[in-house]
């Protein structure tokens, strides 16, 4: 039974890991926290979802959901944020305009699918081929949604540490005002990192609808809640935080209901959070971590 | 109005209720503007269950309009307010409709928590209102102006568990159901009950929360336990994705639920797992007796989907609150009254009465998912 639950976890930690990384990268670079992340992670299930039925195939369908949430990302920016950042608005009133932005966002995505349930394909996941290794069994689905999150979160990783625009985001979360000194086009930069971002959130909805074969208006909610736990875990702005904080959400969740404990499953995930906050309280990797990712 | 006025028109009413339906278009009603007030969830987290319900009423004011509900030529209609699964709104409405001199009685909220809300705020008033989809234990036990036409929990899960047990023998059992939520709360003490009482051990019981999506933990933790069957107590979402997962991971046990799972999308979201997983419901959608054929037939061709059973629960109310509209009671004082004498009342739940707790008076149908659908667990 535990070898399966050790599965279980880490499939659900890889998509708790995408959506925060998004997250946290964000808040690196920009030290605001973006409400609207979830709000995008759930428009990307949608248009993928669209996509699929009306016969896309489903790698495209992930990849082209993806660029339209990183597109909602750059727009999201302009809206709500570079105003504010244009008149120096401190971090509060950011955090309120992304939550104004999410509202939007869902009252959209009402109007356009409705409130129903909606699902990648009829039959439910015994359709898709499952792979038994020995006591543990899981679903061609979750292992490419499992390798996805993993490859994604390899690439951002490439991309912070080894390209131009890598160094520009880091530098930028280093420190703003000097990065625009030494002639970095900040808000080229931060559009990047919003495309890059809200990419990574979308992807996670687009998986998390796929491993679940369900699509809701309201599929943001519970990831919303852990994936800002998970970014305090790891530390605020680290990518690596953001990562591993994901893997260890996802652990300890399962092992919380294999131990039979499901009733009190979410007090022992926050309470095992408070305890390795008491211990690290700038979280596991520091709160600057980005400009060394 | 005074206060011979009010037995007079029960009496009325009464006598009015053993009359055939359909004589009543030049009754006491005709010509006379009543409103009903109704509260759904037809935004927020509950709107997959408050849409359905507000679709059931507009079907409804249509069907006022054309003749095929008899309001006894009163100009009814059914004014839905949506409550956006918000508890304050739930409140803000209630008190509205009970003080805005218009309204003869109120249909909902959509959840039991809204109704643990709600209906204490009519009971003071002695408001008369109408639960059709609030069916966990208590709700009609709020006061004496509250009833309701969804069958509980309560009186579905007993016949569930009796009928199952009698077929396969079961010994051991396990249930997962929502602890946040007082309908799957109810499911859970309900099955917990039964089950002992049938002499059948409960193994394990896992909970979870409304909106969760992964349940490959607890179904894990309960596989290794063997039960001979897994109660679930959920709402349609998770109970598909329930299904979904248990047949994911290999698991051929047998399930039961109750109304929750009764929803015309059942197989064809939850797949081949579902199959033979057994429901006790309210209403079934494939029910064969004239009034729910056209029901269904008529939905379906307005909504481009077939009714679910809260659709259907709504409906029946509509058609409650119209028949005694077309008997007389057209204020809110008629309403009550009317409504204490109810003997039977032919709707698309069946013919329905009321019991002396003010809770719907009929049978639940119990059903096994096949290929498709539903069909009568035999």
């Amino acid at each position: 039974m535990i070898a399966q639950q050790l599965f279980n976890g880490l499939f659900l930690g890889a998509v708790y890991a995408l959506f925060a990384v998004g997250y946290t990268l964000v808040f690196g670079v920009l030290d605001i926290l973006n409400l609207a992340h979830a709000a995008i992670f759930t428009a990307a299930a949608f248009v993928a979802l669209s996509l699929a039925l009306a016969g896309m195939p489903l790698p495209l369908a992930f990849l082209v959901a993806a660029a339209v949430a990183g597109i909602i990302g750059i727009l999201l920016d302009r809206v709500a944020f570079a105003p504010l950042r244009a008149r120096n608005a401190g971090t509060l009133v950011p955090l309120i305009s992304s939550i104004g932005v999410a509202i939007i966002i869902g009252a959209i995505m009402r109007g356009i699918y409705g409130v129903d349930e909606r699902h990648f394909t009829t039959g439910g996941l015994e359709t898709v081929p499952a792979i038994r290794l020995g006591p543990v069994t899981f679903t061609t689905v979750e292992l490419a949604i499992f390798l996805s999150a993993v490859a994604l979160m390899l690439v951002l990783s490439w991309v912070l540490r080894s390209t131009t625009l890598g160094r520009r985001i880091r530098a930028v979360a280093e420190d703003r005002i000097a990065a625009a000194l030494l002639g970095v086009d900040l808000e080229r930069t931060i559009a990047a990192t919003f495309f890059i971002a809200s990419s990574l959130g979308g992807a996670a909805g687009v998986l998390t609808g796929l491993e679940y074969n369900s699509v809701t208006l309201d599929m943001g909610g519970p990831i919303e809640l852990k994936g800002l736990a998970v970014i305090i875990l790891g530390g605020m702005g680290s990518v690596t935080g953001a990562v591993i904080g994901g893997f260890i959400l996802g652990a300890v969740e399962t092992l919380a209901v294999a131990y039979g404990a499901s009733a009190w499953r979410d007090a022992i995930v926050f309470g095992v959070m408070f305890v390795l906050l008491v211990a690290r309280p700038t979280g596991l990797f520091g709160k600057r971590a980005l400009r060394q990712a | 109005m005074n206060r011979t006025t009010v037995p007079v028109l029960a009496l009325l009413a009464i006598a009015a209720l053993v009359a055939p339906s359909g004589a009543a278009s030049k009754g006491p009603a005709a010509g006379k503007t009543v409103h009903v007030g109704v509260i759904a969830d037809v935004t927020g987290g509950a709107g997959i269950y408050g849409t359905p319900q507000k679709n059931a009423y507009e079907l409804a004011n249509d069907d006022v309009k054309s003749g095929k509900i008899d309001a006894g030529g009163a100009n009814l209609t059914f004014d839905v307010a949506d409550a956006a699964t918000d508890g304050a709104q739930v409140v803000n409405l209630m008190q509205k409709f009970t003080t805005d001199g218009q309204t003869v009685i109120v249909l909902g909220p959509t959840l039991s928590g809204e109704a643990f809300k709600a209906f204490p705020i009519a009971a003071k008033a002695n408001f008369p209102v109408m639960g059709t989809s609030t069916t966990a234990e208590g709700v009609t036990a709020m006061g004496s102006s509250v009833y309701r036409d969804a069958l509980a929990e309560s009186q579905v899960i007993p016949t569930t568990v009796k009928r199952t047990h009698d077929k396969w023998h079961y010994k051991t059992a396990a249930i997962i159901y929502g602890d946040d939520n007082a309908f799957t709360k109810t499911d859970y003490d309900v099955f917990a009950r039964e089950f002992k009482a049938a002499g059948v051990d409960i193994v394990d019981v896992e909970t979870f929360h409304i909106k969760d999506t992964d349940f490959q933990a607890a179904l894990t933790r309960i596989e290794s336990k063997h039960p001979d069957v897994i109660a679930i107590g959920g709402l349609f979402p998770e109970a598909t994705k329930i299904i979904q997962q248990a047949g994911k991971l290999g698991m051929k046990t047998h399930m039961v639920g109750g109304n929750g799972l009764n929803a015309p999308d059942m197989y064809s979201v939850a797949g081949p797992a579902s199959q033979g997983t057994v429901v006790g419901a309210a209403w079934f959608s494939g029910a064969k007796y004239s009034s729910n054929l056209d029901f269904v037939k008529h939905y379906s061709a307005k909504y481009g989907k077939g009714p679910d059973q809260f659709a259907a629960q709504s409906y029946a109310a509509a058609q409650i609150v119209a028949y005694l509209v077309a008997h007389g009671a057209t204020t809110k004082d008629e309403m009550s009254a009317a409504l204490k004498n109810v003997r039977v009342i032919q709707t698309v739940l069946g013919p329905i009465g009321f019991d002396q707790n003010r809770d719907v008076k009929s049978s639940p149908v119990i059903l096994s998912i096949v290929k498709d659908g539903f069909a009568y667990f035999h």
